[in-house]
């Protein structure tokens, strides 16, 4: 494959100076320093002039045609914790280049992988000569500087629309403390009386011969879900990732969940649930993202695919569980006004496996909920979003306890719990267009007109026996809707108008105006 | 008859030691609705042993009376007005005594011979055997230690608490087996939730606590109130499971299972063995059912163990060890 046979002038080499790559990108400005100064002698100026004309002539060959170079050794410098090992995995493809070209491309590779590391403070590869006795041979030197503190911190205020909440946020961050890349990290979110979480973990970009990354975490989690479902969640737990690629991902949960009700208004359904339960679950995630935006997607289309076990243990008290999600999204565009149709489906189905699987119960915080206001063009979670409605605002229900209370009437309407449900569909239709004002159209502003699906039903303890397709159509709830879109560098919001078309009597949709905000 | 033709539910802790319920809180509760005559649904909760809301009774789909408010469940239903047997009896000045003494000083001695006094295997077995191992191993040494400090427990007063709980439980049995005398009840020959009280306490005595059990020992020497538990089991629980008294309970919901509990008589020590002494301990026989959990529990801990020390191993000794890495890595894995 090498072309130095063709043409003697092809062993020549860039030993004329050091060829500096920064930041990925191989630019041809090699020193302005070379043009030296008026006052230096002559002889000096020729042999600059001598090097220019020859730096000149190499990158007209560069650019012109193959130029072979094979890379004789690689040099790591300034990696005072990081081991030579991890760095070395990810400048590999350095040792395989057979071409300047090659090796420019593959620079840029590496650079950008030990960027992305977020171990250094600066990557700088240099493209040195080789050994002299090896003509067309060329020394990489990779100049790492690392943090002097390896350590970070952030703290803010986030909203969780999901949640109607505001939340409180505060991490830490340990960057690279044995040398491996190892990142670890801790977070503390605090939510007024609605939830709180302690989480720490710990990310490996590669451990031992696995070149995708390795994640573990451990999280204390506490979720108040009183408003919607009657009961509170406390969740003590370990995950690991066990691969993530472009498509794949793969990752293991362990942790013991308790549902409790403080408020003692729980449902019936709900107060059978109360108590202990240890979840072990594997779960697979499959996705193919090929739509031009995450925020406003025009063309292409998104395919998502989890999978989850639970009950991977041979302890036959743990939850069994098979929980299933499909999505799928496609964006046409119309050509005009750089209109696009948006369309998505979503499914979702839960079901427990086990002796006398058909009559047990699925987990309250395994089933699905729908509603809420984020937006279904941008989610890729499984079916959760129908526009209009609020978040866990339809599908089954059921009373909760009368209050106690002596002031209150004995015949007072005590309020519902929303059930969740182990058979969950969404889908949603979607035409975004520029809107006619040049201002609105440079800031990205669009509209929309939107209709958004969704039913919700249960299949556990022998409810799949009665549904049938009447039930489910007498499910389905509705909404129609038009609005104005605003998105932003972190986020997407939202100004719509909805409609609801069709919905049931304990369900929380609402006609008229609505904000939501999505994060892509 | 009270009850107003509502569907009434207990929800309880596990059946087992030939009881209908193990849990010394919510058989005094089944006994009480089996004394009231009124048809009920049993149902079980198996995996919240430590809610102070167990047992508690559904009047009908948004009236619940827990075990944690106004006094109990028995009080509850009594307030509610939905079942009361102690019409006329519940401001004698005995009645209430006797109540004082049974709900203190002989529920602290079945705490103490529950939670302290015993190897754990009867509170294991009612409280934490339908949950996974680590969680029932978690919650049985949390509850241990909130029992020592409710009985006031301590390093150096451990002898001297345990001597006077068992004097004031002899105290309370002496009393009661002189008031009961020969009649089944306490007061007036008619059954009372007082009597519910005694009966849940002695039947929970004598069936759930091990052989080797002090309190078991000093119950079987008054032997008019091991006859009145007899004879509840006799008339209300072994021939109601024949009969209408009580109904099988609907498929539960999650966390909890319907189980029949034909099995009063049949399982766990018979009535025969009631009046035996205190012997040395039992070598009891395993079921299969444990033999098969133990068996499960050994292979989980061995391949948890060896998935540790593998990581451990690889992760340790990856100091010296070159990275291998694949030379097919195309960028694109990152993604």
């Amino acid at each position: 494959m090498s072309h130095s046979g063709e043409d003697p002038d092809h062993n020549q080499t860039p030993t004329a100076a050091s060829d500096s790559i920064s930041d990925a990108t191989a630019d041809k400005d090699l020193d302005d320093d070379d043009y030296a100064d008026e006052e230096e002698e002559l002889s000096e100026e020729s042999k600059l002039r001598a090097q220019k004309a020859k730096m000149e002539n190499l990158f007209h060959r560069i650019s012109n045609e193959t130029v072979p170079l094979r890379v004789h050794d690689v040099l790591i410098k300034g990696n005072n914790r990081t081991k030579e090992s991890l760095i070395e995995a990810e400048i590999e493809c350095l040792r395989e280049a057979t071409s300047v070209q090659e090796l420019l491309k593959a620079a840029s590779i590496a650079n950008a992988r030990l960027q992305r590391l977020d171990i250094f403070e600066s990557v700088n590869i240099t493209l040195d000569s080789g050994p002299a006795e090896l003509p067309g041979t060329t020394n990489v030197i990779v100049q790492v500087v690392e943090p002097r503190m390896p350590y970070s911190g952030d703290f803010g205020v986030y909203s969780r629309p999901e949640l109607r909440t505001w939340t409180l946020e505060a991490a830490g961050k340990l960057k690279n403390l044995f040398g491996y890349g190892d990142l670890w990290d801790s977070s503390l979110v605090y939510g007024w009386d609605q939830m709180s979480e302690f989480s720490a973990g710990v990310y490996l970009p590669r451990f031992k011969g696995i070149p995708t990354p390795v994640t573990a975490r451990a999280s204390l989690f506490s979720q108040d879900w009183l408003k919607f479902s009657s009961f509170k969640e406390n969740m003590l737990g370990v995950s690991f990732g066990l691969l993530s690629t472009k498509n794949h991902d793969l990752a293991y949960n362990l942790s013991w969940r308790t549902l409790t009700d403080p408020s003692q208004m729980a449902s019936s359904s709900v107060r059978r649930q109360l108590g202990h339960n240890l979840n072990s679950a594997l779960k697979y995630t499959y996705k193919i993202d090929n739509r031009n935006s995450s925020f406003r997607p025009t063309k292409g289309y998104a395919f998502v695919s989890t999978t989850q076990i639970g009950g991977l243990s041979p302890d036959t008290r743990c939850l069994r569980y098979l929980r299933q999600e499909l999505d799928l999204r496609c964006a046409f565009p119309l050509g005009f006004y750089n209109a696009a149709l948006n369309f998505g489906v979503s499914v979702g189905v839960l079901f427990p496996w086990g002796s006398g699987f058909r009559s047990k119960p699925t987990s309250l915080l395994d089933r699905f909920y729908l509603g809420g206001t984020s937006s279904p063009v941008c989610t890729l979670g499984g079916p959760t979003s129908v526009l209009g409605f609020k978040a866990r605002g339809l599908g089954p229900t059921e009373l909760r306890r009368k209050g106690k209370d002596d002031n209150e009437s004995s015949d007072s309407y005590p309020g519902t719990d929303f059930l969740g449900g182990d058979l969950a569909i969404t889908a949603f239709a979607d035409l975004s267009f520029d809107l006619p004002l040049r201002v609105l159209r440079e800031a990205g502003i669009h509209g929309h007109i939107f209709a958004s699906a969704g039913s919700l039903n249960k299949l556990s303890e022998n409810a799949y026996r009665n549904l049938s397709y009447q039930k489910f159509r007498e499910s389905l709830r509705s909404s129609i809707g038009c609005g104005v879109i605003v998105p932003t560098k972190i986020f997407r919001m939202e100004v719509n108008y909805c409609h609801i078309v069709s919905q049931q009597a304990s369900d929380r949709g609402k006609t008229g105006v609505q904000f939501s905000f999505s994060s892509p | 008859m009270e009850g107003g033709g509502k569907t009434i539910t207990l929800v309880a802790r596990k059946a087992c030691f030939g009881l209908p319920t193990a849990c010394p809180s919510c058989l005094p509760v089944y006994v009480f609705l089996k004394l009231t005559g009124l048809p009920f649904f049993f149902n079980y909760n198996l995996t919240y042993p430590d809610s102070d809301q167990i047992p508690y009774v559904e009047t009908d789909e948004c009236n619940v009376a827990y075990d944690n408010e106004n006094g109990g469940v028995i009080e509850t239903l009594k307030k509610d007005g939905i079942v009361d047997l102690d019409t006329g009896l519940d401001d004698i000045p005995e009645w209430i005594s006797i109540k004082a003494m049974i709900t203190s000083w002989l529920a602290d001695a079945v705490l103490y011979e529950l939670w302290v006094g015993s190897d754990g295997t009867s509170a294991y077995k009612i409280y934490y055997s339908d949950l996974p191992w680590p969680i029932s191993k978690f919650l049985y040494y949390k509850q241990v230690n909130l029992a020592k400090q409710l009985l006031g427990i301590t390093k150096e007063n451990a002898v001297r608490r345990e001597k006077e709980i068992y004097s004031k439980a002899t105290k309370a049995y002496e009393a009661l087996s002189a008031r009961l005398g020969e009649d089944l009840y306490l007061f007036e020959s008619r059954p009372t939730s007082l009597d519910a009280l005694l009966l849940g306490h002695v039947l929970f005595t004598l069936h759930a606590l091990p052989e080797t059990s002090n309190l078991r020992s000093k119950l079987l020497t008054h032997t008019n109130l091991v006859k009145s538990a007899e004879s509840f089991m006799t008339n209300y629980v072994v021939t109601s499971d024949s009969s209408s008294g009580l109904q099988p309970g609907d498929p539960l919901s999650s966390g909890s299972q319907s189980q029949s509990h034909q099995s009063t008589s049949a399982s766990g020590r018979g009535s025969s063995n009631w009046r035996s002494n205190p012997r040395s301990k039992p070598k009891r026989e395993k079921t299969e059912e444990e033999k098969t959990f133990r068996r499960r529990a050994k292979y989980f801990l061995v391949t948890q163990l060896a998935a540790v020390l593998i990581f451990l191993s690889l992760f340790g000794g990856s100091d010296n060890v070159d990275m291998e890495v694949d030379n097919d890595d195309d960028g694109s894995i990152y993604g």
